[in-house]
């Protein structure tokens, strides 16, 4: 909080009027301004989110934290044995894979889904209906989420029921159980519980976009496929890029999920850098080693949101 | 003071620091030690608030512990108890927490599986020296968990794991109840057909206790171990065996699909609607099937052991066990709790409402002279003797699922039980 | 079909367009149906459990309407003023979250949207990525703290902690939304010689509503459906909240699965209520904060 105090010469622009006092103190007043607004935030975040972060980062230095009587200052050891678990790469792998899948997915089904209720052609009551039918999924506890899917994907659970009435298949598939499809299935819950966050966000896009661009591209006799490529997709891409990166790292962080349905199994085909943490934490105890591999996390997303605020500053 | 209590101390100084910080920089407010674990005040002839926190509330008949409660307080006038009740499955994420800020409850109800990882944390008390304490005569206990010569929990009730049969089943398959492996091996051939299950084995890795009670109780029940000294030994002939035949069931074709993601709970689910034969679980589970599916004609067993053992059958057990927190300051009126709950009435009456056998050794639960299948219950639980190898060991939990992990991969087909018992092994030894 | 009412010229008639305009219509809502069945069965099946008795759930093969239909555990939970009392708490934490980070957002973001200030880069990275720490490891560091201010076990512990689970999002939302409006708009309450307090309260706040009802239904959201926090910041059933009272019901031997169902059935119905009411502003709401932000 000390910077407030001590402004860089910010602002040249305004260098120009006479330095009288009361413009001085007006000055300093603009430069503080902001830092009024901010404030409740900063208190809040610095105190509930940035001290427990820090205290985190200093587990991650120590070795044997919370779970024994002395600690020690160990450096960057926690770092090192993180790093070199090949569990842990297993863990990157699945979650990449599973925060990448899900963030495309929830993309791709929230704009098809968004494309049908954002037509011209259905009245204000039909589409009310329809937007709440679509966001049901959103409604729900995690916990529910993972339970209720647990319950349809079970050997004996009605999608297996279903898929045998059909012919889609022959015999049980172990949807949840089987080392092949244990990562896709909990990717597939995932985007379902998901996909109504990018939809709403989408739709809302869409509203945004002008009707002139779509006429301009009629008299260019632009199709609905060049449209959508030629007019949507760049309009809408800053929400896109924001919804990505933001739901990359909700998804990152989705512990409750995989926990309560695969608990990272079989063996270890959907383990993920939360239930991985995790375990470090609460199931051997290795507060200093879990704070470690908390940190990497947090490394590797402060790189993503970097990239994406200077993103933001270069299209301003 | 202890090594914990002063880690906890320094860990409080580190939190109330950076808070203290925080508020000085930015707004104006004290910051408040409250520890929140007791009531207002200590000393003798005072008003004394005991917290326990327990799941055991919500597993029972509504107001049943509660009743309990109200008893206790009427023996000790100057005393209250102030029950917390939390889900079973987060209850160890919140010991933990608590026992890091040092707010844990005065007594707190524990598994087997934690005692270890508490002890080492510092969170609870020596008992052995409680009783001592308060001249407790330990012989009316039937059994206590002890870490290096001192007890830190007590069981206060056991839920027997015995060998659930589908009656109906097996008697259309023509087959009795089997009480050795082979006999198990051939009736679950005999039963399984394309609805119906020989066996059941639930492997999650979110709750690995599937190993404790599925697996590893094959190997208690032929009197093996799974440890020497004291040390991880699964490479013994008692645990290989064991492993060997589960293998041999899997490839018999006779343990129902997805045992990877299931859990306990789903296991009795299958059983209740028969479409599994047989099952090993909790004597907890005969009210659960019987609310369910009061037609389900089913029998309880003790479970099978190697063909020609003759010895004394290991039962498989798990415990709803109690301590008290180190950071207690009203060590004696937890203990007082304690002594209430084993006392033979309090004791046997919490066992009836749990369906479980008493800590008590002298206790006898009503539903047990009432129900003629507790009534065989009681009979093997009292004619072998309670196995449960897992409780009090160093992070019982992660070995149970170190254990799960190899036993998955041997049931993939990716290794063989040579391999995945050297693995589990060498993972148990780094654990230890 | 085409070949017999097309004419000669090859060009539609009125009635064509009208009748291709329909079947268009038909086609997309036939769509929309089908569709429908991805978000709405396994919701369908959650309800159709709750109406079931534990074992029929179960049952194979599996049936929507069972002959046990009850409604038993909607009763059962309806009655217990301890589940009760879940409910209310898991309204007053969500609705005031929802309210104060809305009052917080709103502020920072006019700060975003309006200023430059020395550190502004630094604070945007900082306020994005501590969403990307485990909760899980934050988890005990964090009790910690919030013993030691003495918001254990209280309403303003978990409503601040979901405050900083919220704010982010919020803010950068807010911050968008305003990026949109014009800045002559303060610029004239300015000249006019009100402080800068004055223009957002005045003139943007106003304008605001659909942004601020669009973050509010997402941060509601949030608050009414956290787990972890809710019961470790809390040591009393009477301070906890609904997803709590969900995983009550999951108990150490058996699942009171028909009362779970019920629960969250229960649970969402406000949340889709709040959305059904909301919705027109928060469509547009998003639209104007996401394509800035």
């Amino acid at each position: 909080m000390t910077t407030t105090l001590t402004p860089p010469e910010a602002r040249a622009g305004k260098g120009a009027e006479p330095p009288a006092a009361s413009t001085r103190r007006r000055d300093l007043l603009r430069r503080l301004g902001p830092f009024g607004f901010l404030s409740p935030t900063l208190v809040l975040l610095i105190i509930l989110m940035v001290t427990p972060i820090v205290m985190v980062i200093g587990y991650s230095l120590m070795d044997r934290v919370i779970t024994a009587p002395e600690s020690n200052f160990v450096g960057f050891e926690n770092y090192g044995e993180v790093l070199t678990d090949p569990v842990f790469m297993v863990a990157v792998r699945n979650t990449v894979f599973f925060a990448g899948a899900s963030v495309i997915a929830h993309f791709v089904i929230g704009m098809g889904f968004a494309l049908m209720l954002n037509s011209p052609m259905l009245g204000h009551r039909t589409k009310a209906i329809f937007r709440t039918v679509y966001i049901l999924p959103w409604l729900f506890t995690i916990a529910i989420v993972a339970v209720l899917w647990r319950m349809l994907l079970s050997p004996n659970g009605i999608v297996n029921y279903l898929t045998e009435t059909f012919g889609l298949s022959s015999g049980t598939v172990e949807w949840l159980s089987d080392p092949s499809l244990a990562l896709p299935a909990v990717t597939f819950i995932n985007i379902w519980s998901g996909y109504p966050f990018f939809m709403v966000s989408l739709l809302a896009g869409l509203q945004g976009i002008s009707k002139d661009l779509y006429e301009a591209a009629l008299i260019d006799r632009a199709g609905p496929v060049k449209q959508f490529f030629h007019v949507t997709i760049p309009q809408l891409k800053p929400i896109i890029i924001s919804m990505a990166l933001l739901d990359f790292i909700w998804t990152t962080q989705q512990f409750a999920l995989i926990w309560m349905t695969t608990g990272g199994g079989p063996i270890n085909r959907t383990e993920m850098l939360s239930t991985y943490t995790y375990k470090l934490a609460f199931a051997t105890y290795d507060f200093s080693v879990a704070s470690a591999a908390a940190v990497i996390v947090l490394v590797l997303s402060m790189i993503l949101a970097y990239l994406y605020v200077r993103h933001q500053k270069a299209r301003d | 003071m202890s090594n914990g209590a002063r880690a906890r101390k320094a860990f409080m100084a580190g939190a109330a620091g950076f808070a203290i910080f925080g508020l000085a920089a930015c707004s104006s407010g004290g910051t408040t030690t409250d520890d929140g674990s007791t009531g207002t005040d200590t000393g003798s002839g005072e008003e004394v608030t005991l917290e326990f926190a327990q799941w055991w509330e919500p597993e029972l008949p509504e107001g049943m512990l509660r009743g309990l409660m109200d008893q206790f307080e009427e023996e000790n006038p100057g005393i209250t108890v102030e029950l917390l009740s939390g889900p079973y499955a987060s209850t160890k994420e919140q010991v933990v927490a608590g026992a890091a800020s040092g707010t844990m409850s005065d007594v707190v109800g524990l598994d087997g599986a934690w005692v270890s990882d508490f002890v080492q944390q510092g969170a609870i008390s020596d008992l052995s020296a409680l009783m001592t304490e308060a001249g407790y005569d330990e012989s009316q206990l039937a059994s206590q968990v002890q870490l290096n010569g001192s007890t830190y929990m007590i069981p206060v009730v056991n839920f027997a794991y015995m060998l659930f049969s589908n009656q109906d089943l097996l008697d259309a398959a023509g087959v009795d109840v089997p009480t050795t492996r082979s006999e198990f091996e051939a009736a679950a051939k005999a039963v399984t057909t394309d609805d119906v299950s020989g066996w059941i084995l639930p492997l999650s890795l979110e709750a690995p206790n599937g190993i404790q009670n599925d697996v590893m109780s094959w190997v208690w029940a032929s009197g093996g171990s799974m440890l020497a000294d004291g040390q991880p030994d699964v490479t013994n002939d008692e645990v290989k065996s064991a492993v060997e035949f589960i293998a041999q069931l899997d490839a018999d074709g006779v343990i129902a699909p997805g045992a990877a993601t299931l859990k306990e709970q789903d296991k009795v689910e299958e059983f209740t609607n028969g479409r599994v034969a047989m099952m090993v679980s909790s004597l907890a589970h005969i009210n659960t099937i019987r609310e369910s599916n009061p037609d389900l004609n089913f029998t309880l067993s003790a479970l099978p052991a190697e063909d020609g053992y003759t010895g004394e059958r290991g039962t498989p057990y798990a415990s709803w066990g109690i301590g008290v927190a180190e950071n207690s300051e009203h060590k004696a009126e937890a203990f007082k709790l304690i002594e209430f709950l084993m006392s033979e009435a309090a004791n046997g009456e919490l066992a009836n409402a749990a369906n479980a056998f008493p800590g008590n050794s002298t206790a006898v639960p009503e539903f047990v002279e009432n129900d003629p299948m507790f009534q065989t219950a009681f009979d093997v639980w009292q004619a072998g003797y309670p196995a449960n190898e897992f409780v009090g060991l160093p992070v019982a939990e992660q070995l149970m699922r170190d254990f799960s992990e190899q036993f998955q991969s041997m049931l993939a087909g990716e290794i063989d039980v040579d391999t995945a018992l050297a693995n589990a092994q060498a993972a148990w030894e780094e654990e230890f | 079909m085409s070949a017999t009412t097309v004419d000669a010229a090859g060009v539609p008639t009125r009635e064509q367009v009208v009748r291709r305009h329909k079947a268009k219509k038909a086609a997309l809502i036939a769509a929309l149906v089908v569709c429908a069945a991805f978000p709405a069965a396994p919701i369908v099946w959650m309800l159709s459990s709750s109406f079931k008795t534990n074992g029929e759930i179960f049952a194979y093969p599996p049936r929507l309407v069972t002959s046990n239909f009850s409604f038993d555990a909607y009763v059962a939970i309806l009655t217990d003023p301890e589940k009760l009392r879940f409910f209310f708490n898991s309204y007053l934490i969500a609705g005031a979250v929802t309210v104060l980070t809305l009052a917080v957002a709103v502020l920072a973001a006019y700060a975003f949207s309006r200023f430059e200030f020395p550190g502004k880069r630094l604070i945007n990275v900082v306020v994005i990525s501590v969403q990307a720490v485990p909760p899980i490891t934050l988890l005990i560091p964090y009790f910690g703290l919030v013993v030691a201010l003495g918001l254990y076990n209280t309403y303003p512990g978990l409503i601040l902690t979901y405050m900083v689970f919220t704010l982010p999002y919020a803010i950068i939302m807010m911050t968008g939304y305003f990026n949109t409006l014009p800045r002559e708009l303060d610029e004239a309450v300015k000249v006019d010689g009100g402080r800068p307090i004055t223009a957002l309260f005045r003139v943007l706040l106003p304008i605001s509503v659909p942004g601020m009802v669009s973050v509010g239904v997402y941060t509601f959201m949030i608050a009414w459906n956290e787990y972890l926090f809710a019961l470790t910041l809390t040591r009393t059933n009477d301070m906890r909240t609904v997803p709590i009272g969900i995983q009550l019901l999951m108990g150490q031997h058996a699942y009171e699965w028909n009362q779970m169902m019920a629960m969250s059935v229960l649970g969402s119905i406000p949340v889709l209520v709040l959305f059904l009411f909301f919705q027109r502003y928060f469509i547009g709401g998003m639209s104007a904060g996401a394509v800035k932000a």
